[in-house]
């Protein structure tokens, strides 16, 4: 049973970091490898909502608000003339990612941060005592999950980001304005991302590299869930039961490794991943 | 050459292109054209594969740059506006190639045509009237569709946008006579009803002067001829088509 809500809650907590990214690659076709900052700058706010004596919580709203007006001035400034030169976006955000974090440096120094714990203790489930902040992230994997899939679906926004994914030429030929549509799945997508960074706070260090670990991570999820978000709860399931099998019963170093192993496995026998399986 | 627009009470053309060069990447399609389509009036746009047809649409609605030239729409300037700013001008589009999202279902496609979704029931309601068999399938995935309801699918989502100016990329293609006949009935009837200009591209001969008002060939992205419709031009017409 531990080893079973080991993997659910080690499958939402890869949701949560990668949400963010997929959001973005789903519409907009580029690898957001800015994606690590955005994590660190919704960690930083829960340090700077710590500083400011405001409630842990209030860190969420402060962080995907803060992520989601630095992802606008990013999409605006850098990332638009890009759309037709991905591998030019891959290494402009990488460089973004890298001054980020510079300034997170300059900001806030080397050091760790210390954070308050948003939910902290056990809760007895199935005669074990469990974490209760990890049984909290399955919870905020399906309500940012649902958010995603209740907007996509929803709204009119979400209608309109569906058009541009299918076929952006007819939705520009029918009046949308693809530019805006970029511009807000953009801002949704860094706000998400810096939303999962404080919701890493309790299961990290915080310092101005945090992001770049768990970048790797959602990359390749992103990649194998090839743009959906069911494809990418399936994918989170499945590597994070191979992540915690192989890091309980053979070794935590091979556990990670072993991720990216499926990762290659699973992209060389369907290039697009879980989304076409 | 084609510009005869008649006086219409001083309201602009809803489509005028003066001299108009355009084309993809660094080799212009279009060399020159000039074509004005006037209040309430419908130019058929005839010729062969490849002369040009669907490049001059796509330039009109701002998807295709100018290389030289003006096209006006509604007497505005069309240069640098988006094809968003172009649509919210009156302009609507049914186009030819990849024209509906196969994986949305019927309802979501004729919503992408609204700028509101507080238009969507009187919008839907319009699109039955002209569409009945719409009203029962909105919840069904547009590409599974039969080849005819999908043409239909694309004209109602088109007329739901209440364009003055709607541009018609080969709609009857492919289809049976009963269905061209049915489409060419409700453009007339939209045409009377609102007095919509249409700019319609077509390679049937006989539907083309059915609905139309003028026709123009177009060979090698220039106009080679024009003139009235009427049963009396289909020859000269044919000459113009023939290999």
């Amino acid at each position: 049973m531990l080893i079973l809500l080991d993997v659910v809650t080690t499958a939402a907590i890869l949701f949560i970091v990668s949400a963010g990214l997929l959001a973005i690659f789903g519409v907009l076709k580029i690898i957001n490898f800015a994606h690590g900052a955005w994590l660190t700058v919704g960690a930083y706010c829960a340090v700077v909502a710590a500083r400011l004596g405001l409630n842990p919580w209030a860190a969420l709203p402060l962080a995907f608000a803060v992520g989601a007006a630095l992802g606008t001035v990013a999409e605006w400034l850098i990332i638009r003339p890009l759309y037709r030169r991905p591998l030019d976006a891959i290494l402009a955000t990488w460089g973004l990612g890298i001054v980020i974090g510079q300034l997170i440096t300059l900001a806030f120094g080397r050091d760790v941060q210390i954070t308050p714990n948003l939910l902290g203790g056990t809760v007895a489930l199935f005669g074990l005592d469990y974490s209760l902040y990890r049984l909290f992230a399955v919870l905020a994997a399906v309500l940012i999950g649902g958010s995603c899939a209740a907007l996509l679906e929803g709204t009119r926004l979400g209608l309109k980001a569906r058009a541009v994914i299918m076929n952006e030429a007819l939705a520009r030929a029918l009046g949308i304005d693809t530019a805006r549509v970029r511009l807000a799945t953009f801002a949704i997508g860094a706000g998400l991302s810096a939303l999962a960074g404080v919701l890493l706070t309790p299961l990290t260090s915080v310092d101005p590299n945090m992001g770049v670990a768990w970048l790797i991570g959602a990359f390749m999820l992103v990649m194998v869930a090839g743009g959906s978000f069911a494809a990418l709860a399936v994918a989170c399931l499945v590597f994070g039961a191979v992540q915690v099998l192989v890091s309980t019963f053979v070794s935590p170093i091979l556990g990670s490794i072993s991720v990216a192993v499926l990762a290659a496995v699973v992209l060389r026998i369907s290039p697009r991943g879980f989304a076409r399986a | 050459m084609l510009d005869e627009t008649a006086p219409h009470a001083g309201t602009p053309p809803p489509l005028q292109l003066r001299d108009v060069t355009s084309g993809y990447g660094a080799a212009p399609v279009l060399h020159g054209v000039s074509l004005s389509v006037a209040p309430g009036e419908i130019v058929a746009l005839l010729g062969k594969n490849g002369m040009g047809k669907t490049t001059l649409l796509k330039t009109a609605l701002g998807i295709l740059p100018l290389k030289g030239g003006t096209v006006l729409v509604g007497g505005t300037a069309s240069a640098g506006l988006s094809p968003a700013r172009l649509v919210a001008l009156g302009v609507g589009y049914a186009p030819q190639e990849q024209p509906l999202f196969p994986d949305l279902t019927v309802r979501d496609n004729l919503r992408l045509a609204l700028r509101s979704d507080r238009d969507l029931a009187a919008g839907l309601d319009h699109a039955a009237s002209s569409f009945p068999f719409l009203r029962d399938r909105l919840r069904q995935r547009a590409g599974t569709l039969s080849g005819g309801e999908q043409k239909m699918l694309i004209l109602a989502r088109a007329l739901m946008m209440r364009p003055r100016l709607l541009l018609v990329d080969e709609i009857s293609e492919g289809l049976q006579p009963s269905v061209v006949a049915r489409i060419a009935a409700i453009l007339r009837a939209e045409r009377a009803e609102r007095g919509t200009a249409m700019l319609v591209v077509e390679q049937n001969l006989d539907f083309a002067l059915g609905v139309a008002d003028r026709w123009a060939v177009l060979k090698r992205g220039e106009i080679d001829d024009a003139g009235p419709s009427g049963p009396a031009m289909r020859g000269r017409i044919l000459e113009h088509l023939s290999i």
